[in-house]
């Protein structure tokens, strides 16, 4: 599902200095991993190379068999908005869309059929348990209950690959096991490839596998 | 010192972030000083200099005796003699029409010992006299500096004067220092002037030095009691406010359209500073819970503004010095309108000016921000620090304000003018158009509600975005909508103006070809005799005579233009434009007589009504047969027929004849023919296409410096929205991110930039067609009547509005997308990640 061979990454400048550094990994179709490191260790520049938002210095990504190398920002937008959802830390639902229109947005911008957007925004609201709150506008829910909506909006096209960036950093304890959880099931059901990037140990503990970014690369830690 | 971080951290590094918005709100601050500047300075300038030149005439005079009709020279000495008198100096003020061109020359016939007791400079003509030369001889004129420059003319030169049909040979026996007599005129011996220009035992003023010490109003009694009913006793003062009078209104219409653009700016500052309060929301939030107070939050805000208004109105005031120097020397001082031909105003600018007009530019800047820096100073501070918190974009619709703004623009519209000037007119423009921003919001709202549908998703986020942001984004259109009115309500006016002025033109010329000799005043003109020969040219059917005089229609009030016109073939009525007629055609021995607008306007006469014309003195009582629309006469004018002029006057002269031709004759066929009839005569042949080109012609170069002012106010206009949506993409970074995230190209995201921008701009257009046409009609019905007494049919220009919108609307969209840019940037992916 995602190959990412031998990436590096530096940022230019005054204090220029080298992100990511020999970075490899592979996930599966279905597979769920969490990445941990430090702050600015290149959690975030990972997932931004792998969603084709930026390109890397040297080596190589492939998103469904598809090297992003080859396709211009075009293309890639084109990959990213059919292949891959997203879940961020400040939830970024859309403030002026309701909660249904933020859900239905990507299976618009894939082309859906009206009738199929409003099925299937249903069904994710559902699942997410927000149906009775479709027509509210964001600024009405509480952080756990946006982050069900953003885990929502981030299926709801079937992704191949859902990139979550500290999903639960802004959540207390219960509302980020619930997030957590529901966004486990929810890529589980649509067997959907995850990458869970978080400083939290408890957090990682719901992935499968668990990997650690450092100057070093990226190192799968042992379980234990 | 403590105070320095305080400052740093709200007021100038605010300042520093947003370089690009901040230097154009320098700009429009600046634009809007510069142009207000620039025009007062060129319209302040004229005006001293027209009056200087009014009050050179005088001298040292304290006061003046004049009278329409001219007096009697043997008031003269008795004037002289009366108590408190120390000179008195008699002057015959002819206009020398000018052989080689269309204008005439003053011509001031002086008595050379007594005028240089009130002009030194007239010392050069008494100074020739001791060698029994210049000043007595009856050819010799001396000329004004200005007079000189203008005909370029130097002693020894000569000046053709026409008098009748005849052209009088003049000597420029000499060029009279600047100082001396600033008017553009000409000097010479008062007999002379009698005899060549048929003014015997006529003069047109006594000029009168009081002794000192001498009682003045006592003098002026005692003068007065001489005086026969149509003669009066004025000041220098009084004559040279006179002479600014006609040209009063429309220097003070173009100084209030120049004050628009300032308006406008004022408004661009309040936009710009609402979104950078919004934007900074959370910033205002954090000051206040470490401890700055509503207050200090107020003043830096206010306080930032003031720095801009300072730049920009130091920036402007230096703009609008060259701007006025520079127009003053290339337009003139009435910058194209013909009010002041010939004179050349001298550019002085004063240290008050300069900073009155600094004042009113960090005025506007703060006034603008005042409702954004309350509104900075009231954040919620507990909401506005929590993680997620949107500032709320609902609309707040002002029904009532707008109501109650808008009511009492119409009761403002019901006043008379102030001083003269139309001044309730503007104030109740102004206050429509602080209503049409106020209502903005609820068309926003009107306006989304029936948004077509689109399936294109950059159409659906960018109408979602602007409800969800309404009361925001209308900010970014009330600097365009001020503008925008502006020019449609112009574009009304003057199209309505333009197109009845050209009908006018057709209306009231309707002969086949015009002879014109002279003016009213001027010193040329043909005989009746001759005036019956061109009527009798082969090739012509008939033919009408006019005759340009002056009359009163009070005693001591400023005088009217009279034409007294024939009417052998066509009645008198039917060559006006009526707008009101008597239901009565006769009214016993009153004399019929029309009556121009701005003459029943100003004098409060109507249809019917008798009144009594005062001609060369002498009462007459005429009845207004008809109103008749008048695009020529500014001071009012009454039509009668040429054989009662003459049973009054005993003037049979004749300034214009009217020459309708036979059927197959061609105009040009005559020229000849008319040029045998008068050889030694220079005239003005016109057809009416010729007379029509050239009063178009006039009416546009009036007209040109206000495309101009609306320019710069649209401009300013467009700054608003190009601040307001680069300050909305700067809030929304974290926005773009997302949406990029979620796949939007950087093709939607401008689409969808454009879409926002062309909505606001289309909603900008909207309520500015709606404001622009009421300011329109304000314009037509109340400015321009008050202004000048002139009616006009409405006629709104369709197609270049359509344009103009359609320019407006798509400049707003390009605006959006380059002022946009950023978002479309590699940048705006990380904004996802600098959330709370």
């Amino acid at each position: 599902m995602l190959a990412v061979e031998r990436v590096n990454k530096s940022f230019a400048g005054a204090r220029s200095r080298v992100v990511l550094n020999d970075v490899s990994l592979q996930l599966a179709a279905g597979e769920y991993i969490a990445v941990m490191g430090e702050s600015g260790a290149g959690k975030s520049t990972l997932l931004n190379l792998i969603a084709g938002l930026d390109v890397p210095d040297s080596g190589r990504i492939a998103v469904a068999g598809q090297d992003l190398a080859a396709l211009d920002d075009a293309g890639r937008t084109r990959l990213r908005r059919a292949r891959m959802g997203f879940i961020f830390q400040a939830f970024h639902l859309l403030p002026h869309l309701s909660v249904a229109r933020n859900v239905g947005l990507p299976l618009a911008l894939n082309g859906a059929a009206s009738t199929e957007i409003a099925a299937r925004v249903e069904e994710m609201l559902a699942a997410v348990g927000m149906l009775d709150r479709q027509h509210d506008s964001p600024n009405q829910l509480s952080g756990g209950e946006m982050q069900r909506v953003a885990i929502a909006r981030a299926l709801a096209h079937r992704p191949s690959l859902v990139l979550a960036d500290e999903p639960t950093g802004n959540l207390d304890a219960d509302s980020a096991a619930e997030v957590l959880a529901l966004l486990r099931t929810q890529l589980a059901r649509d067997h959907a490839a995850g990458i869970l990037v978080t400083h939290s140990d408890v957090a990682a503990a719901t992935a499968q596998r668990v990997f650690r970014l450092t100057q070093r690369g990226l190192h799968e830690r042992p379980a234990a | 010192m403590q105070a320095l971080p305080l400052i740093d951290a709200a007021l100038t590094g605010p300042l520093r972030r947003s370089p690009g918005r901040n230097a154009l709100l320098v700009v429009a601050i600046a634009l809007g000083v510069a142009l207000g500047f620039a025009i007062y300075l060129i319209n302040r300038s004229a005006a001293d200099e027209v009056s200087l030149a009014a009050r050179s005439l005088y001298g040292l005079a304290d006061l003046a005796i004049e009278s329409t009709a001219g007096l009697d020279e043997n008031l003269y000495p008795r004037v002289a003699a009366v108590p408190g008198v120390a000179v008195a100096s008699p002057v015959v003020e002819v206009e020398g029409k000018l052989a080689d061109r269309r204008s005439s020359l003053t011509l001031l016939g002086v008595d050379a010992f007594r005028s240089r007791q009130l002009q030194s400079s007239l010392a050069a003509l008494a100074g020739t006299m001791s060698s029994g030369l210049d000043a007595f001889d009856p050819q010799a004129v001396f000329l004004s500096a200005s007079a000189a420059r203008e005909l370029k003319r130097d002693t020894g030169d000569t000046l053709e004067i026409q008098v009748g049909e005849q052209t009088e040979l003049l000597r420029v026996a000499g060029v009279l220092p600047q100082a001396g007599l600033e008017d553009r005129a000409g000097v010479m011996d008062i007999a002379a002037a009698q005899w060549k220009f048929g003014r015997l035992g006529k003069l047109s003023r006594i000029n009168v030095r009081l002794a000192s010490g001498a009682p003045a109003e006592r003098v002026r009694a005692a003068i007065a009691a001489l005086l026969p009913p149509d003669a009066r006793v004025t000041t220098p003062g009084e004559a040279s406010n006179e002479a600014l009078r006609l040209s009063r209104a429309y220097r003070s219409n173009l100084t209030a359209l120049a004050l628009v653009a300032l308006f406008t700016g004022g408004f661009f500052v309040y936009s710009t500073q609402s979104l950078a309060t919004l934007r900074r929301r959370r910033e205002f939030a954090v000051m206040h819970a470490l401890g700055v107070t509503r207050g200090q939050q107020l003043a830096l805000v206010l306080a930032g503004s003031a720095i801009i208004g300072t730049f920009g109105a130091v920036l402007g005031v230096m703009l609008g010095l060259a701007a006025a120097r520079i127009g003053l020397g290339a337009i003139g001082g009435d910058l194209g309108a013909g009010y002041f031909r010939g004179l050349a105003a001298q550019f002085e600018v004063r240290g008050w000016e300069i900073a009155a007009f600094c004042v009113l530019g960090v005025a506007v800047a703060v006034i603008g921000a005042l409702r954004p820096a309350i509104e900075a100073a009231r954040v919620p501070t507990a909401a506005a620090l929590k993680a997620g918190d949107v500032t709320s974009g609902e609309l707040r619709t002002h029904g009532r304000i707008v109501t109650v703004v808008l009511l009492l623009a119409a009761l403002v519209l019901l006043l008379p003018p102030i001083a003269g000037l139309p001044l309730p007119g503007f104030i109740a423009i102004a206050m429509l158009m602080i209503g049409a921003v106020i209502a903005m919001p609820s068309v926003v709202r009107m306006v989304l509600r029936h948004a077509p549908f689109a399936r294109a998703i950059p159409y659906q986020v960018a109408i979602a975005q602007i409800a969800g942001t309404a009361r925001y984004a209308t900010l970014s259109v009330s600097a365009i909508l001020v503008s925008f009115s502006l020019m449609v309500s112009m574009a009304i006016m003057v199209t309505s103006f333009r197109t009845s002025l050209d009908q006018w033109t057709q209306r009231i010329l309707p002969a086949d070809v015009y002879v014109r000799l002279g003016y009213v005043d001027q010193s040329a003109h043909l005989d009746a005799g001759t005036a019956q020969r061109l009527g009798a040219l082969p090739g012509v059917a008939h033919f009408e005579t006019g005759r340009f005089a002056r009359a009163q229609l009070a005693l001591n009030s400023q005088p009217v233009t009279l034409i007294a016109r024939s009417a052998n073939h066509m009645p008198i009525a039917s060559a006006l434009w009526l707008i009101e007629t008597a239901q009565s055609q006769s009214r016993g021995d009153a004399v019929a007589a029309w009556v121009s607008e701005a003459a029943a306007d100003l004098y409060g006469i109507r249809a019917g009504a008798t009144f009594v014309l005062f001609l060369q003195g002498q009462p007459l009582d005429a009845f207004a047969a008809g109103i008749w629309r008048d695009y020529e006469h500014q001071n009012g004018a009454v039509v009668i027929d040429s054989a009662d002029y003459a049973r009054v006057t005993g003037d049979t002269a004749v300034n214009t004849v009217s020459l309708w031709l036979q059927p197959g004759i061609d105009p040009h066929t005559l020229e000849n023919a008319i040029r045998d009839l008068l050889p030694a005569t220079q005239y003005d042949l016109r057809t009416p296409p010729d007379l029509r080109r050239l009063s178009l012609q006039a009416f546009d170069r009036t007209f040109a410096i206000t495309y101009l002012l609306e320019l710069v106010a649209v401009l300013i206009g467009l700054f608003g929205i190009a601040a307001g949506i680069s300050a909305q993409v700067l809030a929304r970074r974290s926005e773009f991110g997302v949406l990029r995230h979620l796949g939007f190209t950087r093709a939607q995201i401008a689409a969808m930039l454009a879409i926002e921008g062309a909505v606001l701009g289309a909603v900008g257009v909207l309520v500015g067609l709606l404001t622009g046409g009421l300011v329109g009609l304000i314009l037509i019905y109340v400015v321009n009547r008050q202004s000048f007494h002139w009616s006009m049919d409405l006629a709104a220009p369709g197609w270049l509005l359509a344009a103009l919108s359609a320019i407006l609307i798509g400049a707003a969209a390009g605006i959006a997308v380059i002022s946009g840019r950023q978002a479309m940037s590699a940048d705006v992916v990380k904004a996802v990640k600098e959330d709370w």
